[in-house]
């Protein structure tokens, strides 16, 4: 069973729940007060604007009870995915690192994008090196960035074009490196701003989002 | 309060009311909630069909139909014009929250908004930061409580210099029915949410022109955060409740007395949860404090109820509740501070307006332009370039059911829960309500009705909001009887009945200048098939299916050339006919393109050919037209008529219904506009409608 995490304030939980569905696994919306982490193999911590996103986005929420919680499940090995203020959550609670800063334009953008998979290693792109995926990113603050050797090796997925270009004019928000999605050393607990579950049903624009979701079954 | 009113009031209690009685009964009577200058005409809308639960009559806060399954669609449109003026942020975030709550009050969850934008010339450095806010507050709302915004109108007009056009629609779906008012003496009387000092007297600011005072304190400030905490927890616990109403103009106060119906009510004012210390109770009574909702509940269940909003922090109260007693009593630390009897409760005033005559035939003058100038203003005219700047601001794909996304089809398309498709469009047409408000409003409801066909969808039902100056003014109460019976006539011949609506009067500039009459229409239609996203390619055969008319009078091409033109009459039954076979064909897959013809005529329905970095030759010989002037075959923006790319078959198909349908021309690769001689180079205006209002807005 897969957690799926509510705070007040998210709004993304309902169809990333459904979205598990439709990937073939069991999602499970959870209060973030209630949260058993024995219960779930896995956690997906969904987009949105927790407790909203005063302070700075995902701030107050990584502060939260549950993300000691699910920084037990990840060291532990199991699987953690944030998706948009899910990222920001893991990047405020320190269990991914870099930092996600306001969007260069200094707006909020939804935007269809492709990524394209760098790294094969993560509990999600397992398989899927070298693959273009569409789907949309929607955010005021997804500027990923970060100083140091590391930041090469955390990157999971970039933003480009349709072929798998990587360069600045497919950057939609200003990422160093058109980072889009980032994990830890051992690949379990993942960040993307891209929504996955807004690509994930037969009606969808793209079911790419279906390819990653699917990788939060199993050990 | 005038004088009358005042009179009224005394002998509808029996004494002279208090001052808190009378702050009160202002709110109640004014304008925006009494509808005093407006509700006999509204009267006109009163019919419905089979598939309507909940109509104009119910003179409710929304309005409903419901498909075969059971499944009911709640629509809702409002504006918040003044508070946007003053604050475009927080009055457009404001406006967000008010519907979205509107339609958690009748029980259903909010899928949709759409926002239609009118803002002063885009030349004009306040009406950008007017617009800049508005987008942001509508963003910020929206993105932070997770309803997409999947679609609007934005246009720029001098006429709203001063005075905005905000208005926001929501869309609701509820699958168990929808709350009513059935109010028992006993239940109990819940608020949730803090009351502070801000929006204080909002309806009858909404209800007086902008006088260029101070009136901050009128604004009230959003939330969403809270808003959304009361959205979640009204959805999960709607089982524990009776009834809901918003707290929206006029506070508590005004919300209490629309609720009680032949009922009464006991509301103790020391009980309601304050933001600041040391409000007035009379400040208590009229705040519109945001985020705020009455819940009625048996008493069993009010301990359930507000352990689950206390459980996330968020203030909920029992304030009092329903009684037989036939009057309304607000206590406050044991005192009776204000007691209405139900005989004034139910009592509404009624304003009475003269008439004035319709506007002579209009004629301004005529600035000659080549066809060359005229095409290239018209293709590059700021209201019909990219609105991605807007659209991008707004998380439209949240929810994950958005099939047409804002900008790529005449309406917006949301999958529902049942695995229909509703499609939405929102209509208005200012530059030709303000020469024939009759006429003009029949044909803002024959476009949405032809949008909806555009993607498949048969109308089912609409909301309207009619925005005007001061009912004062002859001319303007003209313009809003005309808009009325204009709606009205056409919603009865296109069998689809208007559930429900608004009326914003006082719109003018601080010399009282009106705005242009701006009766807006928002039409849903279902379709069972999902809508596909429309292809062109170079070497597509276009085709116009409809009778063009003369008659430029309150087109695009008289706002920038002017000249003496005739308005035009709209032929309803054209417009049925061809929505018809229009919406069979996108139906069967007969179609790769279909869009209405409506601004800036043919030319203007060219650009989202051309915006694919694509060319076009017009044969204009081939234009089938009342007229052999090039300007009419162009420009003309008479109803019933549809752009298309598709099937040879479609042609005699239109022609066995009587209907022309005609090659005019092709889609070419080279990037130019070819009519007759002529050959208008495009890279300039398809360059321009990609980043024209980036461009101008950063």
């Amino acid at each position: 069973m897969i957690a799926v995490i509510k705070f007040p304030g998210t709004t993304c939980e309902l169809e990333t729940a459904m979205a598990l569905k439709e990937a073939g696994l069991r999602g499970e919306i959870v209060d973030h007060a209630d949260f058993d982490p024995d219960r779930f193999e896995s956690v997906v911590l969904p987009g949105g604007f927790s407790f909203g996103d005063y302070l700075r986005a995902g701030a107050i929420a990584a502060g939260s009870e549950s993300l000691k919680k699910i920084k037990e499940m990840a060291d532990s090995g199991k699987k953690v995915l944030g998706i948009c203020n899910g990222f920001q959550i893991l990047t405020e609670a320190g269990l991914l690192r870099g930092a996600l800063l306001p969007n260069l334009n200094g707006r909020f953008l939804t935007k269809w994008v492709y990524l394209k998979v760098v790294r094969d290693d993560t509990a999600i792109t397992r398989n899927l090196g070298g693959r273009v995926l569409f789907m949309p990113i929607a955010h005021a603050e997804g500027r990923y960035y970060g100083e140091g050797d590391w930041v090469q090796r955390t990157i999971v997925m970039t933003y480009s074009s349709a072929t798998g270009e990587v360069n600045e004019k497919w950057n939609p928000n200003g990422s160093l490196w058109n980072t889009a999605a980032v994990a830890n050393e051992s690949g379990n607990v993942v960040g993307m701003m891209p929504h996955p579950e807004r690509a994930s049903f037969p009606f969808s624009r793209s079911t790419d989002g279906l390819q990653l979701l699917r990788g939060l079954g199993g050990r | 309060m005038n004088p009358e009113e005042l009179t009224k009031l005394k002998s509808l209690l029996g004494r002279d009311p208090n001052s808190t009685e009378i702050a009160l009964m202002e709110q109640l009577w004014s304008e925006h909630c009494s509808y005093k200058s407006s509700r006999f005409y509204l009267k006109t809308f009163s019919w419905r069909n089979e598939s309507i639960v909940m109509g104009v009559q119910e003179w409710g806060d929304a309005g409903a139909f419901k498909l075969d399954d059971g499944t009911i669609v709640v629509l809702k449109l409002e504006s918040h014009n003044h508070p946007s003026a003053l604050d475009p942020f927080n009055g457009a975030a404001t406006g967000v929250g008010g519907v979205i709550r509107d339609v958690i009050s009748v029980g259903a969850r909010p899928v949709a908004l759409l926002d239609m934008l009118r803002v002063g010339p885009i030349t004009d450095r306040r009406s950008r930061e007017i617009l800049r806010g508005v987008v942001k507050g509508i963003g910020f709302y929206g993105n932070s409580i997770g309803v997409p915004v999947i679609g609007g109108e934005l246009s720029f007009d001098s006429s709203y210099l001063n005075n905005p056009l905000v208005d926001v629609a929501c869309v609701g779906v509820s699958t168990h029915g929808l709350k009513s008012k059935t109010l028992r003496a006993g239940q109990k009387l819940v608020i949730v949410g803090l009351t502070g000092l801000d929006g204080m007297g909002g309806a009858s600011f909404a209800s007086k022109p902008l006088d260029g005072q101070d009136q901050r304190g009128a604004i009230q400030i959003a939330d969403p955060f809270s808003g959304k905490i009361v959205m979640d927890k009204t959805l999960q616990l709607m089982d524990l409740v009776d009834d809901i109403k918003d707290l929206g103009a006029g506070g508590i106060g005004v919300a209490i007395l629309e609720l009680v119906g032949e009922l009464g009510a006991v509301i103790d004012l020391s009980r309601v949860p304050l933001r600041v210390k040391n409000m007035t109770p009379e400040q208590v009574l009229v705040s519109e404090t945001q985020e705020r909702m009455i819940y009625v509940i048996e008493p069993s269940k009010v301990e359930k109820f507000c352990g689950e909003f206390r459980k996330v922090d968020y203030a909920c109260e029992e304030i009092g509740e329903v009684t037989a007693e036939s009057k309304v009593t607000f206590i406050f630390e044991g005192k009776v501070i204000a007691s209405i009897p139900n005989i004034a409760v139910k009592y509404r005033p009624i304003s009475r307006w003269s008439v004035g005559e319709r506007r002579e035939p209009f004629v301004t003058e005529y600035r000659n332009s080549n066809l060359e100038e005229s095409i290239l203003s018209v293709l590059k005219h700021e209201d019909l370039v990219s609105k991605e700047w807007v659209y991008s601001q707004y998380d439209y794909e949240v929810l994950a059911s958005t099939i047409i996304r804002p900008g790529w089809a005449d309406a917006s398309v949301i999958r529902l829960p049942n695995g229909k498709f509703l499609a939405l469009k929102g209509d208005a047409n200012p530059d030709l309500c303000q020469w024939d408000a009759f006429r003009c409003a029949k044909a803002i409801f024959a476009e949405a009705f032809r949008n909806l066909s555009t993607v498949g969808a048969k109308p089912r039902a609409a909301v309207d909001h009619l925005q005007f100056g001061s009912p004062a003014s002859p001319g303007v109460y003209r313009d809003f009887i005309d808009s009325v019976y204009g709606l009205a006539e056409a919603s009865k011949f296109f069998n689809v009945p208007i559930v429900g609506g608004k009326v914003s009067f006082y719109n003018e500039d601080s010399n009282g200048n009106p705005i242009k009459p701006t009766p807006l229409v928002v039409m849903a239609g279902i379709t069972e098939r999902r809508p596909p996203k429309f292809q062109v390619e170079a070497g597509d055969s276009l085709l116009l299916l409809g009778f063009t008319r003369g008659g430029l009078g309150g087109s695009l091409y008289q706002k920038l050339f002017g000249g003496k033109w005739e308005i035009p009459d709209p032929i309803l039954v054209d417009d049925l006919r061809a929505s018809e076979l229009v919406s069979s064909w996108v139906n069967r897959g007969l179609v790769r393109y279909a869009k209405d013809v409506g601004k800036g005529g043919l030319v203007g329905a060219l650009i989202p050919i051309i915006k694919e970095s694509l060319g076009v030759t017009i044969e204009i010989d081939s234009i089938i037209a009342d007229s052999t002037d090039p300007r009419v075959k162009l420009f003309s923006e008479s109803g019933g008529r549809f752009l298309l790319v598709g099937d040879d078959s479609i042609i005699s198909e239109a022609e066995e219904n009587g209907i022309h349908c005609n090659k005019i021309g092709q889609i070419t690769e080279k990037r130019t506009l070819r009519v007759g001689d002529l050959e208008i180079e495009l890279q300039e205006v398809i360059s321009s409608y990609h980043s024209l209002l980036e461009e101008r807005m950063n």
